[in-house]
């Protein structure tokens, strides 16, 4: 019983100990975080919010993980909840705006997204806002291998044709995208239009030569960043040739070139063969010398 | 098989909306083409989300996750590769200057030793009166891989996407690989390795080489698990200058993040070779001869004297 | 052969029975265990910390483990050398050497497969050599041809050795009972019948003309190990020859350092005589000079056209930092050597013993220069390193493991010798009737 009055004491004190080490440190320690907001929409579809949360350390940005976000529509905290996340090991956290919100996504043309963050015992509380308006891309492809995307904003209750929205119409390709053609970017006319020559021949496709084509907006400070995906036959066949079966010097071992199986057994068998003949004849002899004991 | 391709299918008309959901830092990348690869299953459950237009549509929760339902890629799957893949890597020498921010990145997504380094950057000089010039090397993944040919047991292999890796829970130690490695590229674990518990703690997987092993040897294994989500290796994120670039030769294009070129057309104009190509060993890495250089050599010595203060 | 039993085979007999150790026998084998222990001891470090404890590091990723590997695959040799080419040629002479041969065989092929196994940063996993093993590799192929050797090299000890197991057990009070047990054990079937002469004299035989491409082979994978790479010094065409010329130099080297002592341990100057310093005299001159043509070789012609990436090997050797090593490996392994016993007032017993141990420490060192300068001079510059990865000095647990495996052998040897007449008795019998006759 004493035993364990002193174990409690001493529990009890570390746990002093450390609060009052934390109430310390939150006084000289807390940090100032950075919020950021972006918005995508791919193929004109689901809209979503991606937040991204960073913190100087030693004049570096870097990211801030396990930090709880709330996400709002239009208002802050009296307003509409899109949703509560917490950023991951890339201090980044993505939300999709639920179809409950129907009514307030629908009952204007431009939207503001609001992020916050409360505080916590390591850093001050933080927000950061955005504002983008309903855009969409539409793309459209010839015959004669001519890519032409429209974009269109929503005004009043319909989608009109913008101008001077830079775009990049390109190629999917691994974790990249190539451009159609020299240029790197394009500008939509008054009709909202932006027309591209495809220029890459002969540029390997699917088995049945499709490639996916896209028009992207990126980082624009009306519509946010939109992607429209196009797939069209206007690449070459890949029939991919597989070398990965070949018998050679650097396969696996089950791939051992035959002409070097055959040599190394053909040499362990001949070898292996008389040691075993004259491991026999030991007993051979064995046999001769019990014989004469007998 | 044809259930996969259904939902492939199902995952391309409904999925691709939310494919970007899978993004990491920026919008141009779509995991879900390499995880649809993998073949994603439905889950079946479906989630009514909101479109631009205000309509709900349905979509099957598993093409919503944040970062895509990947299987863990088992250790027969790692030691095949990634099918119709063949990476290859570009090195613009001109961009160089020995920043070594590659380097730092590597090392740290790999927790390398201290002191020891999967990417260099040699100070290069063919002779007395020849430009110097800064040389970042990783491994080459040759298509003939000295290191390959020698390894007593598979430890090392090469796979059909062209990447050369080690697995640390078969190799013994030998370390014939890095006599028989021409560039240099492999480094030993001589002790145990320094990392933080819960590093330490990771299920090991040879495609993200992490956690290394002692008495085995590591190397730059080009971030196949990167390639997987349809990220770019960690030394191609990491360059300021867009000094590498990475892609796959199967689709004619390298990337360095922020431009991307048709691999073809790129090594043709600007007169790309591979490294000790007289030894057969075919690298995967090519370099862009140092021309129009965007840095002058010297500007990256100071780099070197920083680091010895 | 029961009527062979005069007086003057008794006293041949008596001379040749194994002896329990005096003295300087026990002195001897102390020092042995103790070298053996601080291995052990710096081993178990090692296994603990990992091969950190060692001085190698990513660019000499191979050190003295594997000079000291290759030492010891060559010192092997010389069982097939003294005993099988001899006995084809029917040169009888050396018959009181064969034994002596045989056991280095024996003890040196055991420790170098021991010290590849030291040398291998996960030794644990040493089962995956059987259960992954890949043939393509050259590492495979030198596990199955050490087994392979280390299997001929017993039974090339083990069959001429029946004969004498056979007086050993005749002579019981000789020997102490569990020595009896063990010889009991290993040969009490053989009673010398014509029958077992003549399926014995067969299989040695065969031993002797099976052994020779093994051994062969064992040095010339040993080499490939290093020719199979690209890198300046091991990229060689010349390297099987070289090392195999290397190897029977080194191995009759040893022998006859090793004939000595024990002429000396045991009083054995009645069989091992100055006749057979002089003859293995003449044998190691040449194989001093063989070996000479092809150092001659491996240095000359990379030299004549310095290729770029030989040059800084090739200098480092020739008169950099690895000059002094070098010139003493080939003075000291081969030249001097060489004008000793091209004397015939160098081939007396003294003079060739101190050959032979020049000859031996040579060999050691120029396994090492083999190894480590090559390994320094990669194809890229060694760039982005500590400075420790720069340089190579063994550190002293590399040292200590591999004394302690060099001790090991000797230990191995002479236990042997202690266990086993270190001459042929029965042979010796044989011999001296056939030339009394």
């Amino acid at each position: 019983m004493k035993l364990l009055n002193k174990n409690i004491l001493g529990l009890l004190s570390i746990i002093f100990f450390l609060s009052s080490y934390d109430a310390l440190s939150q006084e000289a320690q807390k940090g100032d975080l950075n919020v950021s907001i972006s918005y995508f929409i791919n193929n004109n579809k689901i809209p979503y919010l991606l937040a991204k949360v960073k913190t100087k350390v030693d004049g570096k940005f870097k990211p801030v993980n396990v930090i709880p976000l709330n996400l709002f529509l239009d208002k802050d905290s009296a307003g509409t909840l899109i949703a509560k996340v917490v950023t991951n090991e890339k201090g980044e956290a993505t939300a999709i705006i639920p179809a409950s919100l129907k009514n307030q996504w629908s009952s204007s043309i431009k939207h503001t997204f609001l992020a916050s963050f409360d505080g916590n015992k390591n850093y001050e509380s933080a927000k950061a806002d955005l504002t983008v308006g309903k855009a969409k891309i539409l793309i459209d492809t010839t015959s004669d291998r001519k890519i032409t995307a429209t974009v269109f904003e929503m005004k009043d209750t319909s989608w009109t044709p913008v101008k001077g929205v830079e775009l990049k119409i390109a190629v999917r390709r691994l974790d990249a995208d190539l451009s159609v053609n020299e240029t790197a970017s394009f500008t939509t006319d008054s009709t909202g239009q932006a027309t591209a020559d495809f220029k890459r021949d002969s540029i390997p496709g699917d088995e049945k030569g499709n490639i996916i084509l896209v028009a992207k907006i990126e980082d624009n400070d009306q519509y946010g960043n939109l992607l429209v995906e196009q797939t069209v036959p206007w690449g070459s066949k890949f029939i991919p040739v597989n070398n990965f079966d070949r018998r050679t010097l650097f396969a696996t071992r089950d791939k051992t070139p035959i002409w070097l199986l055959f040599m190394a057994y053909s040499i362990v068998i001949t070898v292996w063969g008389i040691l075993i003949s004259l491991v026999i004849s030991i007993f051979k002899i064995k046999k001769i010398g019990e014989e004469i004991q007998a | 098989m044809k259930q996969e391709n259904n939902s492939r299918r199902d995952f391309l008309l409904t999925g691709l909306a939310a494919a970007g959901l899978a993004v990491g830092c920026s919008s141009k990348k779509n995991a879900f083409e390499a995880g649809a690869e993998e073949g994603i299953k439905a889950s079946g459950k479906k989630v009514k989300l909101l479109s631009v237009d205000g309509e709900v549509i349905e979509v099957d929760e598993a093409f919503l996750k944040p970062v895509p339902a990947l299987p863990a890629v088992s250790n027969s799957e790692a030691r095949l590769g990634i099918g119709g893949k063949k990476f290859v890597m570009v090195i613009d020498l001109s961009r160089c200057k020995n920043l070594r921010k590659c380097q730092a990145a590597c090392n740290h997504m790999h927790h390398v030793n201290p002191g020891q380094n999967w990417i260099k950057v040699d100070p290069m000089q063919e002779a007395e009166h020849t430009a110097p010039y800064w040389q970042p090397t990783t491994c080459m993944h040759c298509d003939e891989p000295p290191c390959v040919k020698v390894c007593p047991v598979d430890a090392t292999f090469k796979r059909q996407d062209g990447i050369v890796l080690i697995d640390s829970d078969r190799c013994i130690g030998c370390r014939f690989c890095m006599a028989a490695c021409p560039y240099s590229s492999r480094a030993f674990n001589w002790s145990a390795p320094d990392i933080p518990a819960e590093v330490a703690a990771q299920p090991y997987s040879c495609e993200s080489s992490v956690p290394q092993k002692k008495g085995t040897v590591g190397k730059c294994d080009f971030c196949p698990d990167m390639a997987r989500k349809g990220e770019l290796p960690h030394c191609v994120q990491a360059c300021p200058n867009g000094t590498f670039f990475f892609g796959d030769l199967n689709e004619d294009s390298v990337s360095n993040g922020s431009e991307t070129f048709r691999f073809s057309e790129l090594i043709k104009d600007k007169s790309g070779y591979r490294l000790m190509e007289d030894l057969g060993t075919k690298p995967s890495v090519y370099y862009l001869p140092p021309v129009n250089r965007n840095f002058p050599y010297e500007s990256g010595l100071d780099n070197d004297t920083k680091e010895k203060k | 052969m029961e009527n062979l039993n005069s007086t003057a085979n008794e006293k041949i007999i008596q001379d040749l029975l194994p002896q329990k150790f005096g003295k300087s026998g026990k002195i001897w084998t102390g020092i042995l265990v103790a070298f053996c222990l601080v291995g052990l001891f710096a081993y178990y470090r090692q296994l603990r910390y990992g091969l950190v404890v060692t001085s190698m590091r990513d660019y000499v990723s191979w050190g003295i483990y594997i000079s000291n590997f290759v030492f010891f695959v060559a010192i092997s040799l010389v069982g097939s050398l003294i005993t099988a080419v001899f006995r084809l040629a029917d040169v009888h002479w050396s018959t009181p050497l064969t034994r002596i041969a045989e056991i280095i065989a024996v003890a040196a092929i055991i420790f170098a497969s021991l010290i590849i196994i030291v040398d291998m940063g996960s030794p644990e996993r040493f089962y995956n050599l059987f259960i992954h093993g890949r043939l393509q590799s050259p590492i495979i192929w030198d596990v199955i041809v050490i087994t392979t050797y280390f299997f001929i090299s017993i039974l090339l000890l083990y069959f001429p050795l029946l004969p004498d197991i056979q007086i050993l057990i005749k002579y019981k009070e000789k020997s102490s009972k569990r020595l009896q047990k063990f010889y009991s054990f290993i040969g009490s079937f053989w009673k010398g019948t014509p029958a077992q002469f003549k399926l014995s004299e067969k299989a040695i035989n065969i031993l002797c003309i099976t052994i020779i491409p093994v051994a062969f082979s064992i040095h010339t994978v040993t080499s490939w190990l290093f020719a199979t790479t690209y890198r300046p010094g091991w990229d060689s065409t010349n390297f099987g020859a070289y090392f195999i010329s290397g190897a029977f130099l080194v191995g009759a080297g040893g022998v006859v350092v090793a004939m000595y002592v024990f002429r000396k341990a045991y009083h054995l100057e009645k069989y091992i005589t100055a006749d057979h310093f002089e003859k293995m005299g003449r044998i190691v001159v040449l194989l001093a000079l063989l070996y000479l043509y092809f150092n001659v070789n491996e240095y000359l012609v990379p030299a004549f056209k310095m290729k770029k990436s030989e040059e800084a090997h090739l200098n480092g050797l020739f008169t950099g930092e690895f000059a002094p090593l070098f010139w003493f490996a080939i003075s000291v392994g081969m030249l001097i050597p060489i004008i000793i016993l091209l004397f015939k007032k160098g081939r007396r017993p003294l003079p060739v013993f101190i050959a032979g141990i020049m000859v031996v420490v040579g060999a050691w060192f120029k396994r090492y220069l083999i190894v480590t300068p090559t390994l320094l001079h990669p194809f890229l510059p060694m760039t982005n390193v500590p400075d420790s990865y720069r340089h190579y000095f063994p550190s002293w647990e590399e040292w200590a493991i591999a004394l302690g495996s060099l001790a090991g052998a000797m230990l191995v040897i002479t236990i042997l010798s202690r266990i086993f007449p270190i001459i042929p008795i029965q042979e010796t019998i044989t011999e001296r009737h056939e030339t009394a006759e």
